[in-house]
């Protein structure tokens, strides 16, 4: 039954127009993209070296040298929806090798902050926002953490907002200022209910 | 903008009075610009004014109507005329015809760069009666139209101003003369690799008398230690050798190998060059005659070679075959002539006592220094391998079984210090699987590495794997590649050979490689951008196809000879397309590589250019030099002398006339670059064509802005 149903649809898939038409393509993606990510992301010429040093691209459907692509011909619906950007560890190998000398990383940076204007972001990096909005951390300390930072002959709570949470007023102060959290907030409302 | 104006046309007027009283004071020190003076005193200047559409390159950008009319309003401007091209016939008959219908005492062209043009506009104004040094150029084209070609209010008011600078200076010119000088029949090649042998043959087959200088020990370059040359497959030091037996047979040319030019001095048709014969130790059969020693000088036997007890690395071979202390290259080697690398020697004497009554080797020898005088000169500096190991991500220096193209050759070469065999240098086991490395180095941005391309990689790697294919049955070559050049003649016809005959092509450009710590096998990474999926693939050997750069000499030669080079290092040529041979330096000229990366028939084909460009000053026997030369206005100088030390072309000299000290100039040594001219503290010193009240005129032209 599942088999029958599904079928055609998947077929429909298949078939369908995927040529790269003019109107695919908006000019202005290329150049926010430059400007957000100041890395000379129209310079790219495909030669692989990215993927080719990308720890995520081995174990994912990630493919950087895909959205490099992307970038340089306007397929902004096309970079802003797939889901594999959100893929990159921002790890830097590709900065480090690329021979013409862009910054791959900024410019996926770049993507993620565009897609983010159109509400386009995965839950769980707005939960990184909340969690850093509450304790000033992406990665909050916990219990086994800090037993291992005791048997390491450290403080229990880092010097940082864990052992000064008086200082969080500020953090926050400046994530309301670009009104993350508030957005955060409303996503994950209207995704999780 | 309109108050600066005023306030600089008073200044300019009272400078315009002092050049107005100065400049008979000045011309009276001048007997040839005396007449000259004369005339544009006596004479009202009328100045011409041409201006070029040059099709749509000017016309399309700028309102040349108006810019004519407003060359109409300048004053001393006699005739304002226009024209599609200028420079074709018709132009300079329109040129022609309004000298002659308008007596005119200065042309104006406004049109492209006099870099083009200048020499052509000359002769259309010595065909209309008047003296070619009465030609100023007004580059609307190469400096504006090109440049502003979105500005058509702008680039119209630059026009203007271009314009009334050129007539400002135009109606100041003075009749000039030319001098011939006679040029030396000899010339001089620096750089023994195919490029400098062939221009060298050429020269001499020319019936020139050719000083060939090579720093290496012996000749033949990059190209005798190839294996085989793509797409033909020939052996390279079979088509070498001939070349090499060649150039040391032509009684024509005289060879200085193990030599370098150490001081260059004069100008096109006289340069006297001195050439440093670093110290040797060996002297040639040739010398040990001229010595009185008979049968004496080195006849190549290699009796030292086998005594000689100390071991070093033999660069001709890349480091992987010893040498001793006193060596030749390879058994090929022109001339057969042993050398002594005295920074390894230990003087023991061994060599001195087996060579025996032959006394070839001379353990105390110095550098000796000869001059010779030549009318041109060729440069054939040629390339170095860059050092690819400061990209770490291949692992060049780090790991054994990575390895340059130029290891390769040496390698796969039956002379080679395997006799032919590749092998992995970690264990000597031949590889089954090659991964070649395209663009290492070449094509990068960042700074580490070359930004161009280095032209001849993809070829010789598609060759290389050609050769493991055929000697290792069962060897498959993965050759990780950007773009396969094959641009030249059969080229293409040899990438699809290669194909077919079983390389696997993997367009991506290679990450980095890994090195498996027990097998010393490699992982190369990359994408394959077309299969859209990051590879990993275990090599038994890689081989980088390493960006190439310009010799390590390359950079000192130059800038005896005064010719610039490109940021990059590379010597630049006069014109990309027009005049790829010549240079800036007159009588100086650039064969093979030391220009920029050319594959061997390229540089052949450029040698023959060169050679060719070399000899027709020499066989024209004297050669006009521009009469821009400095002059001294006796009167004026105070013999201080400052003048003197400035001069880069040792120009210039202090001499006793009527009973005073006052500079000389030696007008064949200057070259008019204008140093002592504006340093000389009395304004004693005349610049022809570009002298104070012209300049002066220009400057004032310019800023009394547009209306006047």
């Amino acid at each position: 039954m599942a088999r029958t149903k599904g079928y055609p649809a998947a077929l429909d898939k298949k078939l369908q127009d995927t040529k790269f038409y003019l109107d695919d393509s908006n000019p202005e993606f290329t150049k926010n993209v430059k400007a957000i990510s100041r890395t000379t992301a129209h310079m790219c010429y495909q030669c692989g070296t990215c993927t080719g040093s990308c720890p995520s691209a081995p174990r994912s459907s990630y493919r950087i040298r895909l959205f490099m692509r992307r970038a340089v011909l306007g397929l902004e619906n096309e970079a802003l929806t797939d889901p594999d950007l959100w893929l990159c560890t921002t790890c830097y190998s590709c900065a480090d090798r690329c021979p013409r000398d862009i910054i791959p990383t900024d410019v996926i940076m770049s993507m993620r902050n565009l897609a983010f204007k159109r509400d386009i972001i995965p839950v769980n990096f707005l939960k990184t926002v909340q969690a850093i909005y509450s304790s000033g951390h992406g990665v909050p300390n916990n219990d086994v953490n800090r037993a291992a930072r005791e048997k390491l002959g450290l403080t229990r709570d880092p010097p940082t907002t864990h052992m000064y949470p008086e200082y969080i007023k500020g953090i926050q102060k400046i994530l309301d200022h670009y009104k993350l959290k508030a957005n955060a907030d409303r996503i994950v409302k209207e995704r999780e209910g | 903008m309109v108050e600066k104006k005023k306030t600089t046309t008073k200044k300019t007027e009272t400078k315009k009075q002092d050049t107005k009283k100065v400049a008979p004071v000045k011309q009276e020190g001048k007997k040839q610009a005396k007449a000259a003076a004369g005339s544009t005193t006596e004479q009202k200047a009328r100045v011409g004014v041409f201006i070029c559409h040059c099709g749509t390159n000017i016309a399309g950008s700028m309102d040349l109507t108006a810019v004519e009319a407003y060359a109409k309003t300048i004053p001393n401007v006699a005739y304002v005329d226009n024209y599609k091209y200028m420079c074709s016939m018709p132009g300079q008959a329109v040129i022609n015809k309004a000298i002659n219908d308008n007596k005119l005492t200065g042309v104006v062209v406004a049109a492209c760069s006099p870099r083009l043009h200048e020499p052509t506009f000359r002769t259309a104004t010595k065909e209309g009666g008047l003296n070619p040094f009465r030609f100023e150029m007004a580059n609307i084209r190469e400096q504006n139209s090109w440049v502003h070609m979105h500005d058509q209010e702008g680039s119209t008011d630059k026009a203007k101003d271009a314009i009334r600078i050129a007539v400002a200076k135009a109606a100041l010119l003075q009749d000039l003369f030319p001098k011939a000088v006679p040029v030396e029949k000899a010339a001089m090649v620096v750089g023994a690799g195919v490029a400098g042998m062939q221009a060298a043959l050429d020269l001499s087959a020319a019936g020139i008398k050719t000083y060939l200088v090579e720093s290496d020990a012996s000749i033949g370059g990059r190209m005798s230690q190839l294996d085989k040359t793509f797409p033909t497959l020939d052996c390279s030091q079979c088509i070498l050798t001939p070349k090499m037996v060649d150039v040391g047979r032509e009684p024509l040319i005289e060879l200085f190998t193990w030599s370098e030019v150490h001081e260059v001095e004069g100008y096109i048709g006289n340069f006297d060059v001195t050439i440093r014969k670093k110290a040797r130790g060996v002297i040639s059969m040739a010398e040990g005659e001229a010595r009185g020693i008979v049968g004496g000088g080195c006849n190549g036997c290699g009796d030292c070679e086998g005594v000689c007890p100390v071991v070093k690395p033999n660069e001709f071979e890349m480091g992987m075959k010893p040498r001793k202390a006193i060596y030749i290259n390879h058994p090929q080697v022109v001339p057969l002539l042993y050398t002594i690398d005295f920074n390894s020697c230990v003087k023991c004497g061994l060599c001195v006592t087996i060579c025996g009554e032959k006394k070839a080797i001379d353990l105390e020898a110095k550098d000796e220094f000869v001059k010779v005088k030549v009318g041109t000169a060729i440069l054939a500096t040629g390339y170095e391998l860059f050092p690819i190991e400061k990209k770490a991500e291949w692992g060049y220096k780090k790991f054994e079984n990575v390895i340059t193209g130029l290891e390769f050759e040496r390698l796969i070469c039956a002379s080679g210090p395997t006799g032919g065999h590749l092998v992995r240098p970690s264990d000597g086991q031949t590889p089954k699987k090659v991964g070649f490395v395209l663009c290492a180095g070449s094509r990068d941005n960042t700074g580490i590495g070359k930004p161009y391309c280095s032209r001849f990689c993809c070829m010789y790697s598609l060759k290389h794997a050609h050769q493991i294919i055929e000697k290792i049955p069962g060897c498959t070559p993965y050759l990780f590649y950007m773009d396969i050049r094959s641009f030249g003649k059969a080229y293409e016809e040899f990438y699809y050979r290669i194909q077919d005959e079983g390389a696997k092509f993997i367009r991506g450009r290679v990450a980095n490689i890994l090195e498996d710590p027990k097998t010393k096998s490699l992982h190369v990474m990359t994408d394959d951008t077309l299969l859209n999926r990051p590879i990993d693939l275990e090599m038994d050997l890689v081989v980088l196809a390493s960006a190439v750069q310009p010799s390590a000499d390359t950079n000192r030669t130059r800038k005896l000879f005064g010719v610039s080079c490109s940021m990059d290092g590379w010597l630049l040529e006069a014109h990309p397309k027009l005049n790829p041979c010549g240079t800036t330096t007159a009588g100086v000229f650039l064969a093979g590589v030391c220009q920029g990366p050319k594959d061997i028939p390229d540089t052949v084909a450029s040698a023959e250019g060169a050679a060719s460009a070399a000899s027709i000053p020499i066989h024209k026997g004297e050669v006009e030099l521009e009469p821009y030369f400095a002059t001294c206005i006796a009167e004026k100088c105070a013999g201080c002398g400052m003048c003197v030390n400035l001069c880069p072309y040792s120009a210039l000299a202090l001499v006793k006339k009527d009973g005073r000290t006052v500079m000389e100039v030696t007008e064949a040594k200057c070259k008019g670059c204008g140093t002592c001219g504006g340093f000389c503290p009395g304004g004693a010193i005349w610049m022809n064509h570009f002298a104070t009240p012209q300049i002066v005129a220009q400057i004032d032209a310019f800023l009394l802005g547009g209306e006047q």
